[in-house]
C-alpha cells in the first residue's frame, strides 16, 4: 500500500494557544491556506524550522493529508477538529469563519463518520 | 464560609506573580516549554487542542456570590463567554491565551480564587460534598476538614513533585456525593461510640486504564490525627510510588501490588514516627476553621411553607421541579436546590456568562450567596427558603437553568472529549446530546427514575465512565469515533467499577442501545429497583441480548 | 568547579564547591574532600572517615536515607540527587534527615536543580544548591523567599500560616 505522501505542518502559537499551519516560512491560520508537503525532505526541514521557534509555536509536528471530492483535508478527525472548532459550538474557532473550504472540511469530517445503524450490529 | 484573610491574600498573590514572571520568562525564550510545561500545568493551564485550557479551582465545590460573578466576567473577557464544570467540583476555560493567563490569575486572587494545584503531580483539589452545611444527613461539615487538607496540601513542599496526581475526596453522608471510593484517598467521617469524630480512610481508588475501588487502611482515623495521617500516606506513595511508568504511577497500583495490608502497615510505621504535634492541625485552627463555616442567617420557619405548596399544586412544572431538584434542608422550612446544567441541547456542565451572573443573583437573593458545585456537573443553592422556591423556579426557568432532571438519565457527566481534549479518541459531548435527545419526555425519564449515565471520551476517565451505571467510553477504532458501553459501575457508597456490555458502536448507535437498555429494565424491575440494583439483581445477560438483538 | 550556592536565614551566597564527586569505582582523590555513594560508605566507610578529609554521601532517590543514620554524625553533607526534577522522591529523604534523623550540617541538592524548585527544596531543608541552569545567587534566593507565608509546617521550620500572630 503505497499511499501518495501528502502533509501538513501544524502547530499551536505559543503565546495565544491559536491552531496554525505551515506555509512557505509563516505560520498561517487556515487549513486550507496550509502549505501541503509531497516529498519527506522539505516536510522535515520544515520541521526542523518549526522547532527552531520555540519562542513563537509549541508542539509542531505534521499531520496526514488526503484528497478527495470534497478537496483536501487531515486524515484524522482530531485534526480536522483542530482545523474547524469543536462541534458542540460551531460558532467558536476557525469554522466560525464559514465559506467553501471550511464546508468542505466539514463534509470531509461528515464522511468519515459512520452512519451504521443499531439493527447492523453484528455480535462477534 | 470560609473567608480568606490578609495572609490568604498574600499568599494568592505572590503566587500569581510567580506565575507571571514565569510566563514572561517563557515568552522571552529563557524558559524551553519541557521547562515551562510543569510550571503551567501546576497553575492549571493545559494546551488543548483549540487553546490554552485555565482550570480553575474551586475549593470542595464552594463558591460565593463575587466568585461567581468574576467567573462569569472572565468568561466573557478572556474566553467565549463560558465555562464548563468538572467533575472534579473545578471549572476550565476552554479558549484562554497564555498572555491572558496572569491577569486572569490577577482577577482571580482578587476574589479569592486561583488555580494552583489544578494539574500536575501534586494533591489536586479536594472534592466535598456540594450539600455541606445543608443536609441533615451529615455527622460533621466534611467542609472543615477539607479546608484543613487546602491549606496543608496547599504548596507543600514534599509532596509536590509526586509519582503522580493525587486526589482526596472528604464526605460525611451515609450517601456519598463525591465519589469517594474512586479517590486516591477517600475520607468518610465517622461518629466513634464515645461520640468522638474520626474517618474511616479508604485508599487506592482510581479510574483511568486500571479502575479500581480504593480499600479500608483505617476504620477509624481520630479525626484530629488527619494531616499527620495523610502525611504518612503521602510519604509511603511518594518513596514508593513507581515513576518508571506513567500508567502505572498512581498510588492505586502501589495499593495493589502491596496490597491493602500490606500498604497500610507501611503507613502506620511511618505514621508512628510522625511528630504529632508538628504535623496535626491544633484544635484552635480547628475551631477557626469551624467557626468559619457556621452559617449565619437561617431563620427559624415553619416546617411546611404553605404559599409554597399552593404553588406547587397550581405549576406543574414547578411540582415536576420540586420531584427532581429539590431536597431536605436541616433547617425547617428551607430547601436544597439543585441547578442542572444538563439542559437536552447544552453541554454537560457548561455555563455561559448570563447563566453566572443570574446564578449569582439569584444565589444572592435566595440561597445566602452560597452556590456550590457538584462532582455531577451541577450547580446546587444549599439554603433556599420554601416561600422563595416559586420565585427561584421562575428565575431559573428564564435563564435555561431549571431543567428538572437531577439523578435521571438526561442528567449525564462527559468530559470534553474530542471536542477540545488533546488526548481524546472520540467525542463525548454530542454523544450525551444524543441521549439527552431520546430521553426528552420527561414522564418517561421521571418513570425510569435515577439512572447515571457517564461518558468519557478516553481511557483517562475524566468522564468517570467506569462507575457510570452505564458507562460509555470513547475509542478510536481505525480513525473512527466508537463507544464501548458498560454496565453496572457506581462512584457512590456501593461503588462499583461497570463491566463491558460487547462490542463498540458507532456514534449513531449509542442513544437507541440506552434506549433498548432502559427497556430491559422497565421490563425486569422489581419493586423500586434502580437501573443499577435490576441489573446487579439479574445480571448482564439480558441487556446484551437486548442491544445486540439482531446479531446472528 | 561547580558553582555552589549556600542559602542561609541571611540569603543566599555563592561559594566554590570544594568536593569532588567520586565515582563508584574511581579511586578516591588525595587530600580532597569528596563525596561518594551510599554504597561506597557502607563498604569503605571506616577508611574513608579516618582519611582526615571531609566526606559527603550521595543519596540517590530510591535509596532510604535511614540507612545513614549511624554515620550522620560524621559526614561533612549529604547530597540528594534529582535525575530528573520531576523525581521527587529527595524531597523525602532530606525532609527525614532534617526531621527525623537530626541532621544538621549541608543537605545539598545536586543533578537536575533548577530554580523553578528552589522554594521547596528550601523549605525541605536543602541548604546549598548546585544550580543546573546557571541561576546565580540572587535568582535563586528570590526564587526561595517568594512566598511570604506557608501552610504548612516543614524541614525549615517556617511559621505556618496558622500560627502566625496575625491569623484571623
Ligand atoms: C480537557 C483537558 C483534560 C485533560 C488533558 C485531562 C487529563 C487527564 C488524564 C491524563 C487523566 C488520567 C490520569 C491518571 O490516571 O493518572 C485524567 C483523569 C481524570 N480527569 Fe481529566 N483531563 C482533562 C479534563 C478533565 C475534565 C473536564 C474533567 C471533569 C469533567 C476531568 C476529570 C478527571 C477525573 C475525575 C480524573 C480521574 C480519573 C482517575 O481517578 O483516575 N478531567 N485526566
Ligand atoms: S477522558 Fe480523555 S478525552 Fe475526556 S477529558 Fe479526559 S483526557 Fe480528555
Amino acid at each position: 500500500m503505497s499511499a501518495e505522501f501528502l502533509k501538513a505542518l501544524t502547530a499551536n502559537r505559543l503565546g495565544e494557544g491559536d491552531v496554525v499551519f505551515w506555509s512557505g516560512g509563516q505560520w498561517v491560520e487556515q487549513f486550507a491556506d496550509a502549505e501541503l508537503f509531497t516529498e519527506e525532505g522539505p516536510a522535515e526541514a520544515a520541521v526542523a524550522l518549526a522547532k527552531a521557534q520555540p519562542r513563537i509555536v509549541v508542539d509542531a509536528y505534521l499531520i496526514d493529508v488526503t484528497r478527495s471530492d470534497q478537496g483536501v483535508a487531515p486524515v484524522s478527525y482530531r485534526e480536522r477538529l483542530r482545523a474547524l472548532g469543536p462541534t458542540n459550538e460551531l460558532g467558536h474557532g476557525k469554522q466560525a469563519l464559514g465559506g467553501a473550504a471550511i464546508a468542505a472540511l466539514q463534509a470531509a469530517s461528515g464522511a468519515a463518520r459512520s452512519t451504521g445503524r443499531l439493527d447492523l450490529i453484528r455480535r462477534k | 464560609m470560609y473567608r480568606y484573610d490578609a495572609i490568604d491574600k498574600e499568599f494568592l498573590t505572590d503566587r500569581s506573580n510567580e506565575f507571571r514572571h514565569q510566563v514572561g520568562r517563557r515568552l522571552a525564550g529563557e524558559l524551553s516549554e519541557d521547562q515551562f510545561k510543569p510550571l503551567r500545568l501546576m497553575n492549571g493551564l493545559y494546551l488543548q487542542l483549540h487553546a490554552y485550557m485555565l482550570r480553575v479551582c474551586i475549593p470542595y465545590g464552594t463558591l460565593n456570590v463575587a466568585q461567581v460573578r468574576r467567573l462569569a466576567w472572565i468568561a466573557r473577557t478572556y474566553d467565549k463567554g463560558y465555562g464548563h464544570f468538572t467533575t472534579r467540583q473545578n471549572i476550565q476555560f476552554h479558549w484562554v491565551k497564555l498572555r491572558d493567563a496572569p491577569d486572569i490569575l490577577d482577577a482571580l486572587a482578587e476574589v479569592d480564587l486561583h488555580a494552583i494545584q489544578t494539574s500536575g503531580n501534586c494533591i489536586r483539589n479536594t472534592t466535598s460534598d456540594p450539600r455541606a452545611g445543608a443536609t441533615a444527613e451529615e455527622i460533621d461539615d466534611p467542609r472543615v476538614w477539607s479546608e484543613a487538607i487546602r491549606q496543608w496540601s496547599t504548596l507543600h513542599p514534599e509532596f509536590s513533585y509526586l509519582p503522580r496526581k493525587f486526589k482526596i475526596a472528604v464526605t460525611a453522608s451515609a450517601k456519598d456525593r463525591t465519589a469517594a471510593r474512586v479517590h486516591d484517598i477517600g475520607l468518610a467521617l465517622r461518629q466513634g461510640r464515645d461520640g468522638t469524630l474520626g474517618f474511616e480512610v479508604m485508599v487506592g481508588g482510581g479510574m483511568g486504564r486500571t479502575p479500581f475501588i480504593g480499600q479500608t487502611i483505617k476504620e477509624f482515623l481520630p479525626a484530629t490525627r488527619l494531616l499527620s495521617y495523610l502525611e504518612a500516606v503521602l510519604r509511603v506513595y511518594n518513596r514508593a510510588g513507581r515513576r518508571d511508568n506513567i500508567y502505572k504511577a498512581r498510588i492505586k497500583i502501589l495499593v495493589s501490588s502491596l496490597g491493602a495490608e500490606e500498604f497500610g502497615r507501611q503507613v502506620e510505621e511511618e505514621w508512628a514516627q510522625i511528630d504529632a504535634a508538628r504535623a496535626d492541625l491544633p484544635d484552635t485552627e480547628l475551631a477557626r476553621i469551624r467557626a468559619a463555616f457556621i452559617q449565619p442567617g437561617l431563620e427559624v420557619l415553619p416546617a411546611v411553607s404553605d404559599s409554597y405548596e399552593a404553588a406547587r399544586g397550581a405549576n406543574p412544572a414547578l411540582a415536576r421541579f420540586a420531584r427532581n431538584n429539590v431536597s431536605a434542608h436541616k433547617a425547617p422550612g428551607y430547601a436544597i436546590v439543585d441547578v442542572s446544567l444538563k439542559a437536552h441541547d447544552a453541554t454537560p456542565g457548561d455555563a455561559n456568562s448570563d447563566q453566572l451572573e443570574a446564578i449569582a443573583d439569584l444565589a444572592e437573593r435566595f440561597s445566602l450567596g452560597d452556590i456550590r458545585v457538584t462532582h455531577e456537573q451541577n450547580l446546587v443553592l444549599p439554603h433556599v427558603k420554601q416561600s422563595d422556591l416559586p420565585a427561584l423556579f421562575e428565575g431559573l426557568v428564564a435563564v435555561g437553568l431549571a431543567t428538572p432532571n437531577i439523578n435521571l438519565v438526561s442528567d449525564i457527566i462527559a468530559c470534553p472529549g474530542l471536542d477540545y481534549c488533546a488526548l481524546a479518541n472520540a467525542r463525548a459531548i454530542p454523544v450525551a446530546q444524543s441521549i439527552a435527545q431520546r430521553f426528552l419526555d420527561a414522564d418517561r425519564a421521571e418513570l425510569v427514575g435515577e439512572l447515571k449515565i457517564k461518558i468519557s471520551g478516553c481511557i483517562n476517565a475524566c468522564g468517570h465512565h467506569h462507575v457510570g451505571h452505564i458507562g460509555i467510553l470513547g475509542v478510536d477504532k481505525k480513525g473512527e469515533e466508537y463507544y464501548q458501553l458498560t454496565l453496572g459501575g457506581s462512584g457512590a457508597e456501593d461503588a462499583s467499577i461497570g463491566k463491558i456490555l460487547g462490542p463498540g458502536l458507532n456514534a449513531d448507535q449509542v442513544a437507541p442501545a440506552v434506549d433498548r437498555l432502559v427497556e430491559v429494565y422497565l421490563a425486569e424491575r422489581q419493586g423500586e429497583e434502580r437501573f443499577l440494583d435490576t441489573y446487579r439483581r439479574i445480571g448482564m445477560t439480558p441487556f446484551k441480548e437486548a442491544v445486540y438483538v439482531d446479531a446472528h | 568547579m561547580s558553582t555552589l550556592i549556600k542559602y542561609t536565614a541571611n540569603g543566599a551566597t555563592e561559594i566554590e564547591n570544594s568536593f569532588v564527586h567520586v565515582v563508584d569505582g574511581e579511586p578516591v582523590p588525595q587530600g580532597a574532600d569528596i563525596i561518594v555513594s551510599l554504597g561506597r560508605i557502607k563498604a569503605e566507610g571506616e577508611a574513608l572517615l579516618a582519611s582526615g578529609v571531609r566526606v559527603g554521601v550521595q543519596i540517590e532517590p530510591a535509596e532510604a536515607v535511614e540507612d545513614l543514620a549511624e554515620l550522620l554524625p560524621r559526614l561533612a553533607l549529604v547530597a540528594v540527587a534529582f535525575p530528573k526534577f520531576r523525581d521527587g522522591r529527595a524531597y523525602t529523604s532530606a525532609t527525614l534527615l532534617r526531621q527525623r534523623l537530626g541532621f544538621n550540617g549541608e543537605v545539598r541538592a545536586v543533578g537536575d536543580v533548577l530554580r523553578e524548585q528552589a522554594y521547596v527544596m528550601t523549605r525541605c531543608g536543602i541548604d546549598a544548591f548546585v544550580p543546573a541552569d546557571g541561576s546565580s545567587a540572587a535568582e535563586w534566593s528570590r526564587a526561595a523567599g517568594h512566598f511570604r507565608h506557608v501552610y504548612q509546617t516543614a524541614a525549615d521550620g517556617r511559621t505556618p500560616a496558622y500560627a502566625e500572630p496575625g491569623r484571623r
